[in-house]
């Protein structure tokens, strides 16, 4: 029952995908108004297809069906309900259903908004785009992952549930469908980008059409990664949140591209320039979803989270493949109409910061898609087995990040153009002085090590310039009348707010990393020990709590006289190895971070403590927090809207909406931000 | 002009023209840069597809070691179950498994049968045998895993650096060292009597370094 | 003169602070700090992406120890290193080797950030012989009339 649902599902979801792009090609060849407006329709049907294997599944789920092999596979019928509906992702052929549901989404969305441009062939290219990556997943659905199969011969009246890991926290439940949300909205911006290349109008009206599809992507994808790392914390047991991971690497690499092309883009809507760049790094990013998915679910790479392998890893490297051929191809042949028209006066100039700024994310990417490849690369050149490691990532990306702080603080300050050094010192003055005072700050507390107080020091300087930023934009909005929350929307309030966030999340990043103390212990019942200032006293053990689902211990440990923490260490049924699970005192200054390394060999025997102080750790997730709201509020429909409905400038005149988007952010932010004239003479 | 660009940041007239002029002087550079970056990016990224394509899967470079081929590192010390001692350089004359375990691994318990019949199979002619190396456990349950479960072997505490010595990733992992005192193979998860035989045939057969 | 002041004063500031903040970091002095930075480099072959610092895998534990005996034994880092390499082969490092095919990975990042930069740079050259010198007093006068009409509204 539930695997014909499911199957009549993916049928349906495969079938309207390739139905939808022939009729929208047919009908943008022919261009005939008619089939652009059913092709479109074909959304629906998409989307119905993927809601219903999406309901096949989780019925059989939530009913125990083992008759079908995922289900018997990955779930069991002692996983706690969250978990259980949770399994849909567990594994490789029910993530694909929920990335299938979430791109079915996406494309019902871009036709929804853009319903009232139904026969520009601008969005009927990008709606065919979208349809033709829906009919990919949908094949492999079909084919190499299809979550539908049934088992062979008896149907086994219970199953192994999912991975022990995935079943430790409820975080699990939010991470990946926030993350596949990033991963799959910049498929948007994407079939915009290729739409924009095969229609020939690379103007500016593609890049306004899909600004706030980019913004939500990439704050879902912001909001993803922090959500891993903080189940990393909350459940590996090391106290780490970032461990250079390929799947953490691959989810970062997208990132960073969709940030740089975040950056970069206000240069193309401002100044009609670096058309071919910013299409490649959405092109990019694109393909490194496509990339990321094949290292980490095709088994080439060790990683914590891979799945099993499977063949679908060939598939996804063909579809990387062709992603890539078709896009260099796409700005290969419209090359000569992407020459970009301006040109930059000055490098201490915003336009010039957002150039270098790109640089440096560009190169921050190289290097994580370099360390997370090259041990494929040197072992398929000499057959030599090598590891690129934490080390290697932190002493390349730490200069590189350290760079961005700076720049992050000086951008918002410089103004188009050119700009004076009166003028930037007049701006700078007071950041500058925040950040000497967070350097001393620092000192006087005890920070050591040259690079961590860099860091401080930057982070405090691009902290107070995000403030003053913010501080003149919402004063001057304002006076104009605006209301307090109003006052705080915009694109380049967001901005500043997220840049905020990204101080918070740099300086808690630094001090957990660098200053961090940890031990293990074994100690008795009743005694105590001493880390970084903090006692920790071992109170004896809780009963051992066994239910089918697993068995757990835990012990009592008080935490400098006060509260009581409960580490623990669960043996699931079918797992070989005991997972931790550790218990941290929260804390604004630090946390105290508490695992169980062995439970007693006899009744009231010594217990194997692990204790682990770790520095502003909870402020990387307040970070992570702001930077999500800044997205939101920039993101956040203004009352200054932009037409995004407009009918896009034709072909290449595509200065026209930078103009919009110039006066409108003088009219924000800088009032005082009057270009210094250059062509006069 | 100035005034133009601070009213509304449109072009203006003199941009438009200085934009042309720069069109037209670098446009057969930019071709030429653009048909360079395009066959540089190709040719990169098909490599590296290349790669990615002809890839093993990680779990086929698990039975690698550097120390295939090599001498055997040392390993010695006292059965935890008779308190004879044993030393790999006395077994010199025929091959000898050493298993890595502890009674705690699920695969370790599995294998064990297996393990039992191979050494019981070779006891007579004497070929062939096993050694233990228990680590991250306890004596006691060691004592009670052989009596449940069979084995008269040695079981030595790595209590010395042997694990790291041996390069061991996890339990259970096995190695098979020749009758020289060379390592031939290296088997990491359980193994199976069958198994055990084949690599010792091809071992026998072959020369030592074949893994 | 007042402006370079006001420069000079937070840069020398900024220099005291970080020379007494990098006193008493000069890195690890006691033979368990040298061993935990040690360890901090060695991959856990158990536990993919993590040191065999931060991990309590038995394989993990086997070798810290293993690396506190040699440092006890008054081993240096690349002996121990050496050691660990014997046995578990290169992989069993964090840091890729420096040398070789597999060097690369630490020269081409630098090498592609320099070619980057100086195109960059190169192309802020040819940008700009297009740009004026600085504005003139006329200039500035046109600046400040818009600056005022825009106040008065748009």
């Amino acid at each position: 029952m539930n695997a014909a649902l499911g199957t009549a599902g993916v049928a349906l979801g495969l079938a309207a995908s390739l139905l939808g792009v022939v009729t929208l090609a047919v009908g943008l060849r022919s261009r005939r108004p008619k089939l652009l407006r059913v092709g479109r329709s074909y959304a629906w049907l998409v989307l119905g297809g993927a809601v219903l294997a999406t309901v096949a599944m989780e019925r059989a789920l939530i009913t125990r069906d083992f008759s079908l092999q995922y289900v018997a596979d990955n779930g069991s019928t002692a996983t706690p309900a969250l978990y259980n509906v949770a399994t849909l992702w567990a594994a490789l052929e029910g993530s694909i259903i929920l990335w299938a549901l979430i791109l079915a989404g996406f494309t019902v969305g871009v036709v929804v908004k853009f319903r009232t441009r139904l026969t520009d062939p601008l969005v009927g290219w990008a709606s065919l785009v979208m349809l033709v990556v829906c009919a990919f997943f949908f094949m492999l659905l079909v084919g190499p992952a299809n979550p539908f199969t049934t088992v062979a011969g008896a149907i086994p009246t219970d199953g192994p549930g999912p991975n022990p890991l995935l079943q430790n926290h409820p975080l699990m439940a939010i991470h990946p469908p926030m993350l596949y949300l990033g991963y799959v909205g910049f498929t948007v911006p994407f079939a915009f980008a290729v739409a924009a290349l095969v229609t020939g109008r690379l103007g500016e009206g593609w890049l306004a059409a899909t600004r706030r599809w980019t913004l939500l992507a990439w704050g879902f994808l912001t909001i993803g990664i922090g959500l891993g790392s903080w189940w990393s914390y909350e459940v590996l047991g090391w106290g780490g949140f970032w461990a250079w991971d390929p799947v953490e690497n691959a989810s970062f690499l997208p990132w960073l591209t969709g940030t740089a092309y975040l950056h970069s883009v206000m240069v193309q809507e401002r100044r009609g320039m670096l058309r071919v760049w910013n299409l490649s790094l959405l092109l990019s990013t694109f393909s490194l979803t496509i990339l990321g998915t094949f290292l980490t679910r095709s088994g080439v790479l060790d990683s914590v989270h891979s799945f099993t392998e499977s063949p679908i890893g060939m598939w996804l490297l063909v579809a990387f493949a062709a992603t890539v051929v078709v896009t260099v191809g796409l700005i290969g042949w419209r090359g000569d109409r992407l020459r970009s028209p301006g040109s930059i006066d000055s490098p201490v100039s915003r336009e010039g910061a957002f150039l270098l700024n790109n640089l440096l994310f560009a190169a921050f990417a190289f290097v994580v898609l370099l360390g997370t490849v090259f041990p494929l690369v040197v072992e398929a050149v000499n057959d030599e087995r090598i590891s690129v490691g934490t080390p290697y990532f932190n002493r390349m990306t730490a200069p590189i990040g350290l760079a961005l702080l700076f720049l992050m603080a000086v951008a918002p300050a410089l103004p188009w153009r050119k700009a004076s050094g009166e003028l930037l010192w007049d701006r700078l003055r007071w950041p500058t002085w925040a950040g000497v005072a967070t350097l001393v700050g620092a000192v006087a507390i005890g920070a050591r090590g040259i690079s961590p107080l860099v860091a401080f020091a930057l982070g405090g300087f691009a902290a107070a310039a995000a403030v003053r930023q913010l501080a003149l934009a919402v004063g001057a909005a304002r006076r104009q009348g605006a209301s307090p929350l109003r006052a705080f929307v915009g694109r380049s309030n967001g901005g500043m707010i997220v840049h905020l966030g990204v101080v918070v999340v740099a300086v808690a990043f630094t001090a957990a990393s660098s200053y961090t103390t940890s031990a293990t212990y074994t100690l008795a019942e009743g005694d105590s020990a001493t880390v970084a200032g903090h006692t920790v006293t071992y109170e004896g053990m809780n009963p051992e709590d066994v239910s089918p689902q697993r068995t757990l211990v835990s012990a009592r440990v008080r935490v400098d006289g006060g509260q009581v923490y409960e580490p623990a260490l669960n043996q699931f049924p079918n797992a070989t190895q005991t997972i931790g699970t550790p218990s941290v005192r929260v804390g604004a200054t630090e946390d105290v971070y508490l695992t169980l390394v062995a439970a007693p060999e006899r009744e009231g025997g010594p217990v194997v403590l692990g204790v682990i102080i770790e520095p502003l750790a909870s402020w990387l997730w307040v970070g992570g927090g702001i930077m999500g709201f800044g997205t939101l509020l920039a993101a956040w429909p203004t009352s200054r809207r932009r037409r995004e409905d407009d009918p896009v400038p034709s072909a290449e005149g595509g200065r026209l909406p930078a103009a919009d988007v110039a006066r409108m952010e003088d009219g924000e932010a800088g009032r005082d931000d009057v270009p210094v004239p250059s062509g006069v003479g | 002009m100035a005034v133009d660009q601070a009213e509304d940041g449109r072009p203006t007239s003199d941009d438009a023209d200085r934009d042309a002029l720069d069109d037209d002087v670098l446009r057969p550079r930019r071709g030429r840069t653009a048909l360079l970056t395009a066959t540089a990016v190709g040719v990169v990224l098909a490599a590296f597809i290349a790669i990615l394509a002809t890839g093993e899967p990680a779990t086929s470079r698990l039975g690698d070691s550097p120390l295939l081929g090599e001498r055997a590192p040392e390993l010695a010390g006292a059965s935890l179950l008779t308190g004879e001692s044993f030393d790999l350089d006395d077994e010199r004359g025929r091959f000898v498994v050493v298993n890595f375990f502890a009674t705690w691994c699920e695969p370790c318990r599995r294998e064990h049968p297996d393990l039992v019949r191979f050494d019981a199979a070779h006891q007579a002619a004497g070929d062939a045998r096993v050694v233990s190396v228990v680590f991250s456990d306890e004596a006691g349950d060691v004592e009670q895993f052989f009596e449940e479960r069979g084995g008269d072997w040695p079981v030595i505490d790595d209590t010395s650096g042997i694990v790291p010595s041996w390069g061991v990733t996890g339990v259970p992992e096995s190695y098979l060292v020749d009758p020289a005192g060379f390592v031939v193979s290296k088997i990491v998860g359980g193994i199976t009597a069958q198994g055990l035989e084949d690599l010792l045939g091809r071992a026998q057969a072959g020369p030592a370094t074949d893994s | 003169m007042k402006r370079t002041l006001s420069i000079l004063v937070p840069l020398l500031v900024v220099v005291v602070a970080l020379v007494v903040g990098s006193s008493g970091s000069d890195g690890p002095k006691t033979s368990a700090e040298r061993a935990q930075a040690i360890a901090g480099t060695v991959r856990c072959p158990e536990c993919q992406g993590q040191s065999v610092a931060s991990s309590d895998a038995p394989a993990a534990v086997a070798i810290r120890e293993e690396i506190d005996r040699r440092v006890a034994a008054g081993e240096s880092e690349e002996e121990v290193q050496a050691a660990l390499v014997s046995s578990y082969g290169e992989g069993v490092l964090l840091n890729p080797p420096g040398s070789g095919v597999a060097g690369l990975v630490w020269v081409l990042p630098v090498a592609g950030l320099v070619v980057a930069a100086g195109g960059l740079a190169l192309a802020f050259r040819r940008w700009r012989p297009s740009t004026a010198g600085p504005p003139s007093e006329e200039d500035r006068r046109l600046v400040d009339a818009a600056r005022r009409r825009r106040r008065a509204g748009p």
